[in-house]
């Protein structure tokens, strides 16, 4: 299994990509920790899910938009798992509008939890991976970071946030081998994409060279390519895993 | 911890220390600024940290790193965590 013996803590574990990537790191044998905010049923039945095929996890209801809770969440992992290896940052949230129609709250509350909740994690948990002299970030961002899209010009702003966030750390702490990449979704058959309107929809497909949303799980086989030793020379980079969309 | 211990603290600290930051014993006096006077950068304070934390089997908390600012203050710092385990 590609991740024996590493613990991973995983944001927004409880829906969409990161439950896929929370299922994924625990079938490669990592004992994986999630947070959630909303969702409590379905983080508790993951985590029986996951207990039941004999992995190892732990859940925290705690606030990505919270330092002091982060760093709770990573002594509390460490306390239980002993270490800490692996952290993905990918708790999101979507407040699409036009930027004539956007308030100051839309704003605020996307850059707050994309954006500097991949900060807090990252500042409660880079410590603990410098001093081991190993760790590995990983960051959830999307190819509205890349290219922008119409609307959503708070959630592109917060995910072109995220890549310069990756590049700049990924140089900090290159020289603890402490690696920092991210993944650059595109249209992800999930919650958020599910949210589309259908015409909307279609048009997306259109220009898709694939010619179809793609899967949680196909990002979350790059998480755990990222997160394993296979990929131990990479850092910086951003994997984008989009059907071609953005290309 | 007796005096010849501290005595001890103090020799193998101010080992860890110049061994990291890359300076002479002698310039590392009580009140000499890691910073502005030794050259330290952040990541050399937690390589302090770590090493001593390493030798002595301890865990200093993340909280002290922006307080250790000079010989002075990491000895005080150490020897609290030390005497504490």
């Amino acid at each position: 299994m590609l991740l024996s013996n590493k613990v991973a803590i995983v944001t927004g574990g409880s829906r969409g990509i990161g439950r896929a990537i929370v299922e994924a790191f625990a079938a490669e044998g990592a004992s994986v920790a999630f947070n959630y905010l909303k969702s409590e049923d379905k983080a508790v039945a993951l985590k029986e899910q996951i207990e039941t095929q004999g992995g190892k996890t732990l859940i925290f209801k705690r606030d990505v938009k919270n330092l002091d809770a982060m760093k709770k969440m990573v002594e509390g992992v460490k306390k239980e798992f002993g270490r800490l290896d692996v952290i993905v940052n990918n708790a999101g949230i979507l407040k699409d509008k036009a930027l004539m129609l956007m308030e100051e709250d839309d704003w605020g509350d996307v850059i707050s939890t994309n954006l500097s909740g991949t900060f807090n994690l990252a500042r409660a948990a880079i410590v603990t991976f410098l001093k081991q002299k190993a760790g590995n970030v990983i960051n959830i961002t999307s190819v509205a970071g890349i290219t922008g899209m119409a609307r959503q010009t708070n959630y592109s702003a917060s995910k072109a946030g995220v890549i310069g966030l990756t590049k700049a750390l990924a140089k900090e702490v290159g020289p603890y081998n402490v690696r920092v990449n991210a993944i650059a979704p595109g249209y992800t058959d999930t919650d958020m994409v599910q949210g589309l309107k259908d015409d909307f929809k279609k048009k997306v497909l259109e220009m898709i060279p694939l010619g179809r949303f793609g899967k949680a799980e196909e990002v979350a086989k790059a998480a755990v390519f990222l997160a394993s030793d296979e990929s131990k020379y990479i850092t910086g980079q951003v994997i984008t895993i989009d059907g071609g969309l953005s290309m | 911890m007796s005096e010849v211990d501290m005595n001890a603290l103090e020799d193998e600290i101010k080992g860890i220390v110049v061994e990291i930051i890359e300076v002479e014993p002698e310039e590392v006096t009580a009140e000499a600024d890691f910073v502005e006077e030794l050259g330290m950068d952040s990541m050399q304070a937690l390589e302090i940290m770590a090493a001593i934390e390493k030798k002595y089997k301890v865990q200093i908390p993340e909280d002290y790193l922006g307080k250790i600012v000079n010989f002075s203050s990491l000895l005080k710092i150490s020897n609290e965590i030390i005497n504490g385990k």
